[in-house]
């Protein structure tokens, strides 16, 4: 009796000693991943702040940079004019972005998914190209002034303007979050409230809508901290209007000789405070009552039909991808078939010798497109990786381990790339490393991994915040270990929205120009830089060339994928 | 971070360490040109040469960020100034290249040389409805309201060499121009290449201090622009290359700089539509000793730099 007693407590404790020794393991892994990705290079940032010549190995003058802080009001400015240019580019992406996710999300749309990859275009695009796009359609002489005799130069170099070009470049951000947030939610909530008497409009505001905060909140959380940490357009259409951002200061002191490191540390320090601020307003509005709509319950996946709605949704998604999309795309199309700028819209100015430099054999061009390719593809594995496995412990994870992580995972979002950038040449350029991939093209994994993490991390916290606890339980009971749990019930229910978090870091990855500028080696070129240094030489067709190329190899490898996962048709992969 | 090495090795991603015959390069400007003389050294000597090639700006941030362990062997920068900075602060090796004898004297010192040489110029764009400018004055004419772009002086070092050479050529009438520039509507939208492309689809007429090179180039590919040194007078942009002190490879590091200053690299260089810093190697535009070039000093220039940038803002930009 007693032994027998002894050993069941024994077992029980080797149960739950196991099931810790898992979690623990899992934890330790992903910390050290966010340690090494991100947090060496803050603290090496943050070294930078304080001692201005940490750079050159010393100590010397600690605390002396930060009197920038108070004796300068043109940085107070910035900071208003980033909250407000943020605040306005969330709103649009509101606008832009939630009508038709809702719609993508509970309704059956014809060619859903292509529409999907449509709406990723924007993430091809670089946002320095697309203004440009915008500026050369849109300013005095423009394209839409050869086409229709008047141009919208005003609206453009404006404040709205630049919030609307922005909005263009984010949107897709909150479509596809709340589209899989919607699908997830489904119509069963909604149907219930409707049994009971809610009209339809009712049960959509009263159920639906409310159950999708999480994921609406985690994408416009991620809208805000990507457009007070963009530089391209602010660059290119601001600077116009007299118009700083904090970033663009950054970037000045960072590119502008001489260069001042600790000053744009400083920049930095202010916005990773402006993340992190609404990171925990998200964080509240997310964590403040229970999300819970997956418990694993037979639902209907079946999604309702537009019925004679049918056209005139199918029109609003035309009219948001014209705007977005086939605009730009036009004009960036456009741009890279004129022989000469000056020569404007004209069927004998039609050329493509701009394209040549592209295809000679072995040029640099194509070096650069296959450099982008492998990096955006192991990229988006990685952030899937760690991504989803430190969503895993931040919201299913027990004790200190849990803690520490959701303070960690908070910091790739507060990072601007090209401060990310700087720390990690300071971090991993260190002389007294024995080894290091500083010079390779490793150095661009890691600065792409630490720059696209939010990615997968709040898009997984948000599904996970959705998927009941119990379902775990549900397996630990019929006798599977935390690691089967994981990986039979709990991965597939968040690879719709790994997948998509995927899809949106390969679309950046492939085109990512700040790190990749600071970071490549000497003779490793990527579409970015390639792309850049074009436009910098004064070959812009060139440049617009090679992104029309860009765009259609990463949009076609995106929709073989979507149409894949689409054949594959398993419930796990609906998203 | 010893698995993520060693998972680097085994795809294959270190291998660039440094060889006997390979070489860093960092460089301002036109990309094509350090392409270009890249893979011609290497046709000569087999020295492999890797190029990073971005703004000067650029290339400086990388430069000092990567100080505690410096990467590149051959720098070259499109600001002299960037130069006399690095110079004072012991970075740069001594060499003098005997490819240098052709160099003119005020373009070369014993620890850099000038690779070529750009001027500022106005660049017009010739179906524009306003007139043609022959003089910098000419564009505080009314005939230009909101027609004129200008670079940043913040952003590009040679349109600051630019308003500090005007400074010195016209003392406070430099201040009054850039005034009458900015009453006019003038925008100063970025580094050069912003200025120039609303001249290009002809958004506006004028480009103010334009680095002469790329509109050269332009207009050679077609482009209805035309490259305008007023002749009261302009500034050259001499392009220093250096040697890092630090470089772990002199002797290809001096052999690179030979290469550049030899006949063969300076014809590269006329290529791109630049002066060649040697006398006896024919550009393709006019050169040094067409111009009226004002003389800039400078040392004094670099030390009020800050100062004359916060009075272009305050003037013009009203930043």
């Amino acid at each position: 009796m007693a032994p027998a007693r002894f050993g069941a407590i024994l077992m029980s404790a080797k149960g739950r000693f196991e099931m810790l020794r898992a979690q623990s393991v899992l934890t330790t892994l992903a910390a050290a991943a966010l340690l090494i990705l991100v947090g060496l290079p803050v603290l090496f940032i943050l070294l930078q702040a304080v001692f201005p010549d940490f750079a050159r190995g010393s100590f010397a003058g600690a605390f002396s940079k930060l009197v920038i802080l108070t004796e300068n009001d043109r940085l107070m400015t910035q900071a208003r004019n980033t909250l407000m240019l943020a605040f306005s580019v969330m709103l649009g992406c509101l606008i832009f972005g939630l009508p038709i996710g809702i719609l993508r999300g509970l309704f059956h749309i014809p060619g859903a998914r292509v529409w999907d990859v449509v709406f990723l275009i924007p993430f091809l695009i670089p946002p320095f190209i697309a203004a440009i796009a915008w500026m050369m359609t849109l300013q005095p002489r423009g394209y839409l002034f050869q086409l229709l005799g008047f141009d919208m130069g005003r609206f453009l170099f404006s404040f709205t303007g630049v919030a609307f070009v922005m909005t263009l470049n984010l949107f897709p951000l909150v479509y596809f979050a709340v589209s899989r947030a919607l699908e997830m939610v489904g119509g069963r909530f909604a149907s219930a409230a409707r049994v009971h008497g809610a009209r339809p409009l009712q049960a959509f505001f009263l159920i639906t809508l409310p159950l999708s905060i999480p994921a609406i909140a985690a994408s416009l959380l991620i809208v805000f901290a990507m457009s007070i940490e963009e530089f391209g357009t602010p660059a290119a259409l601001a600077a116009r209007t007299g118009f700083e951002v904090l970033v663009t200061g950054i970037y000045t002191r960072l590119s502008d000789w001489p260069i001042d490191l600790s000053g744009a540390a400083l920049g930095s320090v202010m916005l990773m405070a402006m993340v992190l601020a609404a990171f925990t307003l998200q964080n509240w509005i997310a964590t403040r009552r229970s999300y819970i709509s997956q418990t694993g319950k037979p639902a209907d996946l079946e999604k309702a039909e537009l019925g004679r709605w049918r056209w005139p949704v199918l029109g609003l998604f035309a009219l948001v991808a014209v705007i977005g999309v086939v605009i730009p795309l036009a004009a960036i199309a456009v741009t890279s078939l004129m022989g000469t700028i000056s020569g404007g819209l004209n069927w004998s100015n039609l050329d493509t010798r701009h394209y040549q430099p592209i295809f000679q054999h072995g040029s640099r061009a194509a070096q650069a497109l296959v450099t982008s390719g492998w990096l955006a593809v192991v990229t988006a594995f990685a952030t899937a990786a760690i991504g989803g496995l430190v969503a895993y412990i931040v919201v299913r994870g027990t004790g200190r381990g849990r803690a520490v992580m959701d303070g960690l995972s908070v910091l790739p979002n507060a990072i601007p790339a090209i401060v990310l950038a700087v720390g990690i040449i300071l971090a991993w350029n260190s002389p007294y490393l024995p080894l290091t991939l500083y010079g390779t093209a490793g150095i661009l994994l890691i600065a792409y991994i630490g720059i696209l993490l939010p990615y997968p991390i709040r898009y997984a916290v948000a599904r996970l915040r959705q998927i009941s606890g119990s379902l775990d339980d549900a397996a630990r009971v019929a006798g599977a270990s935390q690691m089967q749990a994981l990986r039979h019930i709990t991965l597939p229910l968040m690879a719709p929205s790994l997948i998509a978090a995927m899809m949106l870091v390969f679309a950046i990855a492939s085109r990512e120009l700040v790190a990749s500028i600071m970071l490549a080696p000497a003779g490793l070129r990527t579409v970015g830089t390639f792309v850049f240094s074009q436009f910098e030489q004064g070959s812009v067709q060139t440049g617009m060339a090679m992104s029309v190329i860009a765009i259609t190899i990463t949009s076609g490898i995106l929709l073989a994928v979507n149409l894949w996962l689409a054949r594959q048709g398993s419930s796990a992969f609906s998203g | 971070m010893l698995r993520t090495t060693a998972l680097a090795a085994s795809l294959g991603l270190i291998g660039t360490f440094a060889h006997a015959d390979t070489l860093t390069f960092y460089t301002a400007g036109p990309g094509g040109l350090a392409d270009a003389l890249a893979e011609a050294f290497q046709a000569e000597t087999g020295i492999t040469v890797n190029v990073f090639q971005g703004t000067t700006g650029q290339v400086m941030a990388r430069l000092e960020a990567e100080e505690a362990n410096p990467q590149a062997d051959v720098v070259v920068s499109a600001s002299w100034g960037s130069a006399v900075d690095m110079y004072e602060r012991g970075l740069l090796m001594e060499y003098l290249s005997p490819n240098a004898a052709e160099v003119p004297d005020f373009l070369t010192h014993s620890h850099y040389v000038a690779q070529g040489i750009s001027a500022l110029a106005m660049v017009w764009n010739t179906q524009s409805d306003a007139p043609r400018p022959s003089e910098w004055s000419d564009l505080t004419d009314e005939a230009y309201r909101d027609l004129i772009t200008m670079p940043d002086p913040a952003q590009s070092g040679a349109a600051f060499d630019l308003v500090a050479g005007l400074e010195a050529a016209m003392g406070e009438g430099a201040w009054e121009l850039l005034a009458g520039l900015a009453a006019n509507d003038m925008i100063v939208p970025g580094p050069n290449a912003a200025a120039l492309n609303p001249v290009l689809q002809g958004a506006k007429a004028v480009v103010f201090g334009a680095v002469d090179y790329i509109s050269y180039a332009q207009a050679a590919g077609g482009e209805t622009i035309e490259v305008i040194v007023p002749e009261s007078g302009t500034v050259i942009a001499p392009r220093p290359m250096m040697i890092l002190q630090s470089t772990s490879n002199p002797d290809a590091a001096k052999a690179f700089v030979d290469f550049v200053l030899s006949e063969a690299g300076q014809e590269l260089v006329a290529a791109t539509w630049m002066m060649p810093a040697r006398a006896d190697v024919e550009g393709l535009r006019p050169g040094i000793n067409d111009l009226n070039v004002i003389e800039v000093d400078e040392d004094a220039v670099a030390a009020r730099r800050e100062e004359i940038i916060a009075r272009f803002n305050e003037t013009v930009t009203n930043r």
